[in-house]
């Protein structure tokens, strides 16, 4: 009786090591490029995530397959690409900038590979389509909560600042003017800008001859902070407003004083963190980083729990982890996720419905003011 | 629109001309002695922008001594291109000092991205180059005024090396028939290695006064402004000095005042700059000042 017991008990371990397998999650970010910071953030997140959870419940270990595309939306197409003929992955993670999504996307439907976007808000990322998601709450919802802020502070003009070459700002001024005006605000002036560009002093100009109460800016970090500091030196006063792509420390490194009081709306703030999972998250982050948790990486690290909860319900099914019909299904009809950045619910459209904080900064820090709930 | 606003707008103008005059003046030395258009010299410009930012920054030197070692590091890593990638080519078809060009200008790009990341770095200049002054409604940091005056100063030294002094004939020379100067027993490397560190150190000043006037630093800045510094020497005649700076501050006007004029048209003020290059070379390819260089004259 021993003897077969104990062979039964060598086979089982012997099944268990062969049949317990690799899973791979393929991950496209801007490490490299324009918007590097986000890339860079994103990927401590996610990588902080993946040490604390890299096993599934059969035993199947999860492996992140990084690919860089240096903030290019044709970078972004191709690592995609290269992501699901090369590597086989069961699922694709990324991208950071809205553009460089809607480049993944229609190559990840085509070849029926589930994707999740942890950050970008735009809502043509989703739209139309079965096999994207994600973890984020989209720009209508956004530019509502920047045009409430604004008007409940009493700016009733407003003056739109929009960067031409990226999608998300697009989309999220148009967002941000629709809520404004029906709110009864008034948008006094539209101006352009280009990512890349320096030198924005002509649009400043613009912007203080128009005499708005606040300025509403829809881009990144970068020409925040140049935006800012040139207007500060134009003798502009107006407070500025923005969103999720200028939380980040490089916006007060490079501009210094000049974004004193510049108002943010984002997903995550880790001083208004309340929940056990947001708590953990940022003192293992803190432990591991010595930094502060920001939004990006919470949510990078939420993309990887949802797609972790969707491999193991999977499995639970009796299918293999890397069943990508299985872990999409369950992605797009994920409920009541408890994930850092908040309860995570995805709706028809693969949309997160989430809340949203209200930053400022103050003394050079990310002041968290107040949370908006959808 | 305002006049006050219009002033100030202008004066923005001169001191982004000056930067493009700067950088294309070295293209246009360059042009003029090698005919290669060095792609790799906007980069030049980012290496010392990046220099000044690293020897200040990180090693903790006065400002002035490191815009010293800036313009020293950017005139080195200039020679050294000019050794090692250009001098082998000398007697090759154009085509391929053209592509070795572009070879070292991702190289310098990628090779900065490994140094110092990619993430934008914030450039610190000292107080007396940052500070704002008001007249009426015109708000000026100073430095929009000593960028265009230190550019003319500059200007006003490379006439005079080209035209008062030994090497400046030998440069005008080398541009008018280099074969020959090499028969006459000058020696066409060393003068060749002159222009390159002049253009070099030129490049280097104009990617500090950028840095102090946007200071927002990346390993890819110099491509943009590369370009359009090119496209400033081609629009003032490339092989002219002083076309150079002409084409430099008609670029860094147009560009100025599009924007402010027509605001909404402020996502396209890149696609005039290049606008105008393609219009030059059209009806005038020899540019603004015309070439002179047969004439011997730069």
């Amino acid at each position: 009786m021993k003897k077969v017991t104990s062979i039964a008990a060598a086979l089982a371990l012997l099944s268990g090591i062969v049949i317990a397998k690799e899973v791979k999650i393929g991950v496209v970010l801007p490490l490299t490029g324009g918007i590097a910071a986000f890339g860079e953030t994103s990927k401590r997140g996610l990588d902080l995530a993946h040490e604390q959870n890299a096993k599934l419940s059969n035993g199947d270990t999860v492996k992140l397959v990084y690919v860089d595309d240096r903030s290019d939306k044709v970078e972004a197409a191709s690592a995609a690409q290269k992501l699901i003929d090369k590597d086989k992955v069961a699922v694709i993670l990324g991208e950071v900038a809205s553009s460089n999504s809607m480049a993944m996307a229609p190559i990840a439907e085509k070849a029926k590979t589930p994707m999740i976007t942890h950050a970008s808000t735009n809502p043509r990322v989703t739209k139309g389509k079965k096999y994207v998601t994600r973890a984020c709450f989209i720009d209508p919802f956004q530019g509502a909560v920047m045009a409430k802020y604004a008007l409940d502070n009493g700016m009733k003009k407003a003056v739109v600042v929009t960067d031409a070459k990226q999608d998300y700002s697009v989309g999220l001024s148009k967002a941000f003017k629709k809520a404004y005006t029906a709110g009864g605000g008034k948008i006094v002036k539209q101006v352009l800008i280009n990512s890349g560009d320096k030198d924005f002093n002509a649009q400043v100009a613009t912007i203080k001859a128009a005499n708005p109460d606040i300025i509403a800016f829809t881009g990144y970090y970068n020409e925040a902070a140049l935006l800012a500091k040139q207007a500060r030196n134009m003798g502009v006063k107006t407070p500025f407003i923005g969103a999720d792509g200028v939380g980040f420390p490089e916006l007060v490194k490079i501009g210094g004083k000049a974004t004193e009081g510049f108002m943010y709306t984002d997903h995550f703030n880790e001083a208004a963190a309340s929940s056990p999972e947001a708590k953990a998250y940022v003192e293992a982050y803190h432990k591991k980083y010595n930094k502060t948790a920001d939004s990006m990486g919470a949510l990078a690290a939420d993309a990887y729990g949802m797609i972790l909860n969707a491999m193991n319900a999977c499995v639970k099914e009796g299918k293999a982890s890397d069943d990508k019909e299985c872990i999409n299904a369950h992605l797009r009809n994920t409920k009541d996720y408890k994930g850092i950045t908040g309860v995570i619910s995805i709706n028809e459209e693969g949309n997160a419905v989430k809340s949203a904080v209200v930053n400022e900064v103050k003394d050079g820090k990310f002041e968290y003011k107040t949370t908006v709930n959808p | 629109m305002d006049l006050q606003i219009f002033i100030q707008q202008l004066i923005n103008g001169a001191s982004l001309g000056s930067m493009y005059a700067l950088i294309a003046i070295g293209y246009t030395m360059v042009y003029g002695v090698l005919r290669l258009i060095n792609f790799a010299h906007g980069d030049i410009m980012m290496v010392g922008a990046f220099l000044t930012y690293f020897a200040h920054q990180l090693w903790g030197m006065p400002f002035e001594l490191a815009v010293v070692i800036g313009i020293l590091g950017a005139m080195l890593v200039g020679i050294l291109t000019d050794k090692i990638a250009y001098k082998p080519l000398r007697d090759a078809p154009k085509i391929s000092l053209l592509i070795t060009a572009i070879g070292i200008s991702f190289f310098l790009e990628n090779l900065f991205t490994v140094l110092f990341g990619s993430t934008p770095k914030a450039f610190k200049a000292p107080e007396y180059l940052t500070k704002i002054f008001q007249i009426n409604d015109i708000y000026l940091p100073i430095s929009v005024i000593i960028i265009p005056v230190v550019t003319v100063l500059i200007l006003v030294a490379v006439l005079w090396i080209l035209f008062k002094t030994k090497q400046g004939i030998a440069i005008r020379a080398l541009a008018f028939d280099i074969n020959t100067v090499k028969l006459m027993g000058i020696n066409a490397d060393k003068i060749i290695m002159i222009v390159f560190a002049i253009g070099s150190a030129l490049a280097a000043i104009g990617g500090v006064f950028y840095a102090v006037s946007y200071p927002s630093i990346d390993p890819l800045m110099g491509i943009i402004v590369g370009l359009k510094a090119f496209a400033a020497a081609v629009l003032g005649g490339i092989g002219s000095v002083t076309g150079a700076v002409i084409g430099g501050f008609i670029l860094g006007f147009t560009e100025i005042l599009v924007v402010a004029l027509f605001p909404e048209l402020g996502g396209y003020k890149d696609a005039f700059a290049f606008f105008f290059l393609i219009l030059v070379l059209l009806f005038k390819p020899t540019g603004i000042m015309g070439q002179d260089l047969e004439r011997g004259r730069f």
